[in-house]
């Protein structure tokens, strides 16, 4: 049963806990038992004043030292093991969120670009946090609770062993009952995790473009998609809310009848003289007693299963298979020429839909590669491969000679410094932001690359400078802004191979202009990809690759290019100014 | 969480049916000592077997009366919360499709994405948990002081004295974890932006090779998280030990003060006995009722962070302009902003006027103001200072639906969403036929690929259009900017990811475009020579005039041409 094995990695990511759990175990038998000694204590205090005349204070002081003393014990006593429980809780899904983190930044590019954001994050956030309340409440009211059973059934024993056993075989019922419920209740909970993990990607989607809805008076539209999954929640909500919590009742009611039974055998034995009545009463409340258990129990059990369909969830992200690990005898590339290859590549995002077909490149150390070509022809997908972000179906790549398959990822990527179109800021100060490639740079040495980059000066008009707070969702940082902290970054981390991705694309062209000397400089004796649509950035590389569907269909410098009359030629003079 | 229970209305009903039935359900609990009572007195006693099997079908009966009070209970409970909360997750996704940017901005993404989500779950649980129990344990409590003080109003004294020390002790916990719950759910949303950039950055995480750093990092934060979660969790635990510990030496105290009363012949053994197990029933009760408290006070907690997001006033623009309206189309007067406190200001007393039907290039450096300009104008943001002017009135003067209605931008990131190609380009213009939709495709030179994609208009775009090139996603937008019935249409640096010959045919085709004033905002002069009017913005600070004259006398624009003829020059 799926259910059993989300438990069992449950509990097998809690084994550095077994002290704790066992501490915890042994306070809650030690709890249990002064708590239980109290009543029975009090009773002997009792008895005292029934049958003693005048009533023997001294014994009584005795018995009421011994129950404040009890009650302290059994007080202190559940505390510990309350903060045990939630140490416990607590520390098992840090780990479990640690482990998916750690995950998230070893999957495959391509699993991330597959997922919404909203629900990875609804996975890490809101699932874990079901199963740490989970946890707490299934150790905090468990234990006690079957100890409670426990120790009752014993006393009750001493009693009277044939009703007892009518208690003990009967009791299961109301277990057996949670566990019915239980599992036809995992279904609904699951469904209302997922429905859950629907409305946060829309939620997320939402608000992290707000602008462009509000642009198009479009909140409507949204108002009324996000009903939709609204409702959607909810139903599934009040199913798995509903029907785990008929859990309880249901369970007391067999208790109910367990006691309805013990009532009527115990009363028709008195008649037959099988048990005194004073013992039946005291039966009676035992048979109570013990049946709570096994009512918190049951609730326990339902309030767990949602618990462990939050847990499937998040480990759903701990076992998504990591990208393909980095063969045994990989190479350790620490600084690498930059001669590289492309052999027969076959590559596509969706099998079946050809992209790349047969691509064959040859790049020599320092030489600068331009990409060119109509949107959407494949550009950005050769930078996927060359940096193994996505890896080639068939073919090989090489880089100084060595397959990038037989290289440490790390160090194949670490030797790149990349530029994308698509800006990504993290949140921290600028100054982290640039420094994300060098951490152990110097104030100077970020100042110099954000000079370089020209992003010094809207820097210094940010509130605190350098250490002015961003994130990707601050206002008041243009497109072309984020953009130039990107270079700055590459700048300062001066790799062996750049990628420039559209780097400039919103950078005005007198800025570009100004960065280019930058890039100059950075590039100088280094081998370079360019893609870019401003062919003027790109005419004086030493090779442009003309790609046009996937395919590139020519290649030469732009002389050799323009003189074959051909595709570059037309995109060229297409140009309008 | 009061703030939250208006949201119950329309179901005002459940909240009163919920408890009720969960406090029959208790009446009928506490009638079963009753009928054991009944069938030992008279049943065993006269031996009448008859009537022992009569009230133990009596029981039987009972359990299966209480069984149905409670399941009714727990679904009007249940229908109780999640009715509630799901009219508060709409009214609070309202509220934030309300928000100005600028409380936006402030407030962040990921916070407004828990408040909906976590915060709301809690929230959910604890209405649930409330209704299903915080009647019933009062109301036990309450019975059994009630009994105790028929048994003997002296030793009821000892009851007078626990419950007030028991409210005291879950009245000063409650306060104290609940701003401790608010410092967990703080560090939870760091959690969250952390757990969310891992995702958003992966590439650029593993260009750097930073998944190291950003696994450290996200440990600290989980660690911080941890912490105070630790905390609160020892405060929160001190709950049920202590409360426990008063009854228990509640229980003793009665047990000596009855004594000394039994001693001096004031009542029976038989009633210290009773007033005994009244104690033991409150004793049993607060074990549920700690459980719950702890429950309530998370969700209060998230209640309460609810409640500050739909607290957010939209911060009106104060003073009303001196001059209502103008005699232009489009005018800024003096406009200056900056996007938050102690910022150089991005817009500084910028003015310019725009006829109706102009065509309007905006130029200048990366950050010089552009994009602000644009959001100024489209209210999403409000000038600190100056006025702007549409339609020859001022921009305070409009609703943001009818602000919004005037003007379509194409941004300069282009965000498509999850569903259709449809659906992406008609966001703003719903009842687009299949014409108009096809003419934006081919204005915006994006009908040749969207014919290719399976199922053409209806093809699927996945979140953030990842199935599509940003050249792709940029003539999407521009469709959709198209589509939207609007007298103003921005064009916001909407061609970057665009080759020179697509550019060039969407140039051509937008120029057959009538009837729309048109706002282009461009890197590069060449686009913009034929504008009515160019807008130079350098440092916020605005030039207007047309391209000979700006070549005369501005700088910065002779500065841009000469870079971009320059290259041009060296081109040819």
């Amino acid at each position: 049963m799926k259910n059993k094995t989300t438990l069992l990695k449950v509990l097998s990511s809690m084994k550095n806990c077994r002290l704790q759990i066992a501490v915890s175990l042994l306070c809650s038998v030690i709890s249990v038992l002064c708590a239980l000694y109290i009543p029975v204590t009090a009773g002997k205090a009792i008895d005292l004043l029934v049958y003693s005349k005048p009533v023997d204070f001294t014994q009584i002081k005795k018995y009421i030292i011994v129950i404040v003393c009890l009650a302290a014990a059994a007080g202190l006593l559940q505390w510990i093991i309350n903060a045990i429980n939630n140490r416990v809780a607590y520390i098992t899904v840090r780990d479990l969120r640690n482990k998916a983190v750690s995950k998230i930044c070893v999957l495959p590019v391509s699993y991330i670009d597959g997922a919404s954001a909203g629900d990875i994050v609804s996975r890490v956030i809101s699932d874990a946090d079901q199963l740490s309340d989970g946890l707490i409440m299934g150790f905090s009211q468990l234990f006690t609770g079957i100890f409670t059973a426990v120790c009752t059934l014993v006393f009750m024993v001493r009693i009277n062993v044939t009703i007892a056993l009518a208690v003990v075989i009967l009791t299961p019922l109301s277990l057996l009952i949670a566990r019915f419920i239980a599992f036809r209740t995992h279904s609904m909970f699951r469904a209302q995790s997922e429905s859950r993990g629907k409305q946060t990607a829309i939620i997320d989607e939402s608000i992290t473009n707000r602008k462009v809805i509000s642009a198009y008076s479009a909140e409507d539209k949204f108002i009324s998609d996000f009903d939709e999954l609204n409702d959607e929640f909810a139903e599934n909500s009040l199913k798995a809310v509903f029907f785990s919590s008929i859990t309880n009742p249901s369970t007391r009611f067999v208790n109910n009848m367990i006691y309805a039974v013990v009532a009527l055998t115990g009363a028709l034995g008195c008649l037959t003289g099988n048990i005194t009545v004073g013992s039946l009463s005291v039966f009676l409340s035992y048979a109570g007693q013990y049946a709570k258990p096994f009512n918190e129990i049951s609730g326990v059990i339902a309030e767990f299963q949602n618990a462990l369909a939050c847990a499937e969830r998040l480990f759903e992200i701990i076992e998504a298979r990591p990208d393909t690990p980095d063969r045994e005898n990989a190479a350790e590339l620490i600084h690498a020429e930059g001669n590289i290859k492309a052999e027969n590549v076959c590559f596509s995002y969706v099998p079946g839909s050809k992209l790349i077909e047969n691509l064959n490149i040859s790049v020599k150390q320092g030489e600068q590669i331009a990409i060119v070509g109509p949107t959407g022809c494949g550009k950005t997908t050769i930078i996927n491969l060359l940096m193994r972000f996505y890896d080639v179906q068939s073919g090989r790549i090489t880089l100084d000679g060595l397959d990038i398959k037989d290289i440490k990822r790390k160090s194949l990527r670490s030797n790149y410094g990349m530029v994308l179109q698509e800006t990504w800021i993290k949140t921290g100060t600028v100054r982290d932001n640039i420094a994300i490639g060098k951490p152990n740079a110097t104030d100077e040495e970020i100042i110099l690359a954000a000079k370089s980059a020209h992003a010094h000066s809207f820097i210094m008009k940010l509130p605190d400078g350098y250490n002015t707070v961003i994130s990707d969702d601050t206002g008041g940082l243009s497109q072309g802004q984020k953009q130039l902290l990107c270079i700055a970054r590459v700048l300062l981390s001066l790799p062996e191979i750049i990628i420039l991705d559209e780097a400039t694309s919103s950078i005005d062209t007198r800025t570009e202009l100004k960065i280019r000397k930058a890039f100059k400089k950075l590039t100088d004796g280094k081998t370079s990809f360019i893609v870019a649509h401003r062919l003027s950035t790109v005419k004086n590389s030493d090779l442009i690759l003309v790609m046009k569907d996937g395919n590139i269909i020519e290649q030469g410098s732009h002389d050799e290019l323009m003189k074959r009359h051909g595709f570059y030629e037309e995109l060229y003079s297409s140009r309008v100014y | 969480m009061i703030k939250i229970l208006k949201y119950s209305k329309g179901s005002k009903p459940l909240y009163v049916l919920a408890p009720l039935f969960k406090m029959l359900e208790a009446v009928l609990e506490l009638t079963v000592p009753l009928i054991i009572a009944e069938i030992i007195d008279n049943g065993i006693i006269t031996g009448n077997k008859q009537y022992i099997i009569k009230l133990s079908i009596q029981l039987v009966i009972l359990g299966a009366v209480g069984l149905v009070f409670s399941i009714t209970a727990q679904y009007f409970a249940a229908r109780a919360a999640v009715t509630t909360v799901k009219k508060a997750k709409k009214s609070l996704f309202e509220k934030i499709q309300s928000l100005s940017f600028s409380q936006l901005d402030k407030t962040g993404g990921s916070a407004l994405i828990t408040r909906l989500t976590a915060d709301m779950d809690s929230v959910q649980n604890g209405i649930n948990l409330t209704l299903r129990l915080l009647l019933r344990s009062p109301f036990v409590v309450a019975g059994a002081c009630v009994m105790a003080y028929r048994v003997d109003g002296v030793s009821s004294l000892v009851f007078a004295g626990t419950v007030p020390v028991l409210c005291i002790i879950i009245i000063a916990i409650m306060s104290v974890t609940v701003s401790l719950f608010g410092k967990v759910r703080g560090a939870l949303d760091k959690v969250l932006i952390s757990v969310r950039e891992s995702v958003t950055g992966a590439r650029v995480i593993r260009a750097f090779c930073k998944e190291e750093e950003t696994e450290k990092e996200f440990n600290i934060l989980n660690d911080i998280l941890t912490h105070f979660q630790l905390v609160t969790g020892r405060v929160s635990a001190l709950l049920n030990p202590l409360t426990q510990a008063a009854v228990n030496i509640g229980i003793a105290v009665l047990i000596y003060t009855g004594a000394i009363r039994v001693n001096a012949g004031f009542i029976t053994a038989g009633a210290v006995v009773a007033l005994y197990n009244y104690m033991s029933q409150i004793l049993v009760e607060l074990v549920k009722f700690a459980n719950l408290i702890i429950s309530i006070t998370k969700s209060l907690a998230c209640a309460k962070r609810i409640s500050a997001v739909l607290d957010l006033t939209d911060e009106t623009s104060g003073n009303s302009p001196e001059d209502f309206f103008s005699d232009s189309y489009i005018e800024f007067r003096n406009v200056t902003f900056s996007y938050s406190k102690g910022a150089a200001p991005a817009l500084k007393n910028v003015s310019f006027r725009i006829d109706k039907g102009d065509k309007v290039g905006i130029i200048g450096s990366t950050g010089s103001g552009k994009t602000t300009l644009i959001n100024l104008l489209c209210g999403f943001y409000k000038p600190d200072s100056g006025e702007i002017y549409i339609g020859g009135k001022s921009i305070s003067g409009y609703s943001p639906e009818e602000l919004r209605s005037l003007t379509s931008v194409c941004e300069q990131k282009p965000c498509i969403f999850k569903g259709t190609v449809r659906s992406n380009i008609t966001l703003g213009n719903t009842d687009a036929t299949d014409k108009e939709i096809a003419d934006a495709l081919e204005i915006s030179q994006a009908a040749s690929f969207v014919n290719e994609k399976e199922g053409k208009t209806d093809a699927v775009c996945e979140q953030g259009g990842i199935n599509f090139s940003g050249g792709q996603r940029q003539r999407l937008a521009i469709a959709r900017a198209l589509l939207k019935k609007s007298e103003i249409l921005i064009l916001d640096d909407s061609f970057s990811a665009l080759d020179y010959q697509t550019e060039a045919k969407l140039r051509n085709a937008l120029s057959g475009v009538k009837g729309k004033t048109l706002f282009v905002i461009s890197q590069r002069t060449g686009s913009i020579t034929d504008c009515d009017k160019i807008i130079v913005l350098e440092d916020g600070e605005a030039d207007t005039g047309s391209h000979e004259s700006l070549l005369e006398s501005n700088e910065t624009y002779r500065e841009i041409h000469r870079t971009q003829f320059d290259e041009e020059a060296e081109a040819v």
